[in-house]
């Protein structure tokens, strides 16, 4: 009598833990997995590499684009052409002639260091965006006398064949409201 | 018939020491289901331990096994059941003890897994550029940059009639070590600002919000300032425009951005 009530609940509380067990460990597995693949997905992510890349592709180009050695004008040059896209490129290789004559002729050195750097606005699918850059300029000029000066200036980033390239890149202007 | 009792008596010997650990997991997966992965896969890495111990003895000693599982079963187990499992009970030992082994097995994968999963995810969330919410989070972003900009444009203008003004709202947008840093300069420049007879007016030409973590936010700022003198006669007022780049820390205090430290670029 006792036999067969007995042994299935001897059975039951073992196997009910192993069952449980099971299935949390089945449902912990499933939940972190969905973690998982939402982090991985997620499109804020991309987004936030996407910013990071162009601040830095833009901080790079800015500071490029204000560094020129007179003895190295035509390497100097190269690079400010593969820092840029669009029009700006298109203002730097028409221009390239008259300006390395000018440099070569002012027998300056320029260098600069990018003090700070911000995107302002990024579209990630038309591959836009928008920064902002504090920058130190160093200008030596023949007789060794080097001055410095702080500039703010005002880019734009397109993006081209995965790279973001400046393709506009001017001085934030000042006082521009206030009346003289 | 034996079969039967064999698989039936055989069960209970292994989980009691699992049966002491166990109940505690699905309480812990459902309170904070975080922190029982992590736990229960240290706990189930210990369980494989010891049932592959408890496997190992049970096939290399039949007899041990027997003396288990007699007082597993609380002294009640019927008599025959402890005669009859060592006449056929050591060959057939293996499938119930593997059966628990692979058990075992299968739930510390699915944990393993499972944390393993869940370490993955918060390695994603917690990269620099993924915890930078700095455009990313436009509602955020436009409201530090807002707050900070308008802050800026207060505190750095001054009109000497608004002396109290600028004072009291000195208090609302600055902290901290940019709080000291202001009240010290202004100490200075107010009284010069008086006798001169200088209105400065500050705007905020264009903010970048550089970093922004939870609630503390590194800012670029440009900001134009305009000093205008009155002289006696009212007519000759000379203007003078200064263009400044600032990094600003901010941090978010209460229900707003309160700037804590400046510095000049």
């Amino acid at each position: 009598m006792t036999r067969p009530v007995r042994t299935p609940a001897g059975i039951r509380p073992a196997l009910a833990v192993a069952l449980v067990l099971t299935l949390a460990a089945g449902a912990s597995a499933a939940w972190a997995g969905r973690d998982w693949y939402a982090a991985a997905h997620d499109d804020s992510a991309g987004y936030a590499v996407q910013r990071d890349e162009a601040l830095a592709a833009g901080e790079q180009a800015v500071q490029n684009l204000n560094t020129l050695d007179h003895k190295r004008v035509e390497q100097g040059l190269d690079l400010w052409e593969s820092s840029t896209t669009g029009e700006l490129h298109k203002q730097l290789v028409e221009g390239r002639e008259e300006f390395t004559g000018q440099v070569r002729a002012a027998r300056t050195v320029t260098t600069a260091r990018v003090l700070s750097g911000a995107v302002t606005e990024l579209d990630d699918r038309a591959g836009r965006a928008r920064l902002l850059v504090a920058l130190r300029i160093t200008v030596t000029t023949p007789d060794s006398k080097s001055t410095d000066k702080d500039s703010r200036m005002l880019g734009e980033l397109t993006r081209t064949d995965g790279r973001w390239k400046l393709s506009a890149l001017g001085q934030a202007p000042v006082g521009g409201t206030a009346a003289g | 018939m034996t079969r039967l009792l064999r698989r039936t008596s055989a069960r209970p010997a292994g989980p009691p020491t699992d049966g002491g650990e166990a109940p505690e997991h699905p309480e812990e997966t459902d309170d904070t289901p975080t922190e029982a992965a992590t736990e229960a896969t240290t706990e189930a890495t210990d369980e494989v331990a010891v049932d592959a111990t408890t496997g190992t003895t049970v096939e290399a000693e039949p007899t041990a096994q027997d003396s288990d599982r007699s007082g597993d079963g609380d002294g009640e187990i019927p008599t025959d059941e402890d005669g009859g499992a060592p006449a056929d009970g050591a060959p057939r030992g293996f499938p119930a003890t593997w059966r628990k082994v692979v058990l075992a097995a299968v739930v510390a994968a699915l944990l393993l897994a499972g944390s393993a999963l869940f370490h993955g995810a918060h390695q994603l969330r917690s990269t620099p550029a993924a915890r930078n919410h700095a455009l990313t989070d436009a509602g955020a972003t436009a409201r530090v940059g807002g707050d900070v900009g308008e802050g800026l444009a207060r505190i750095f203008s001054y009109t000497p009639t608004s002396d109290d003004a600028v004072e009291r709202s000195v208090g609302t947008v600055l902290a901290g070590r940019a709080a000291r840093q202001y009240t010290d300069l202004f100490a200075q420049v107010r009284a010069k600002l008086v006798e001169q007879r200088v209105t400065l007016s500050t705007q905020t030409v264009r903010t970048g919000v550089i970093e922004l973590d939870g609630d503390s936010a590194r800012l670029l700022v440009f900001l134009d300032q305009t000093s205008r003198r009155d002289d006696a006669r009212q007519d000759r007022a000379t203007a003078t425009s200064a263009a400044a780049q600032l990094t600003v820390t901010a941090r978010f205090q209460g229900d707003r951005w309160l700037i804590v430290d400046i510095k000049a670029r």
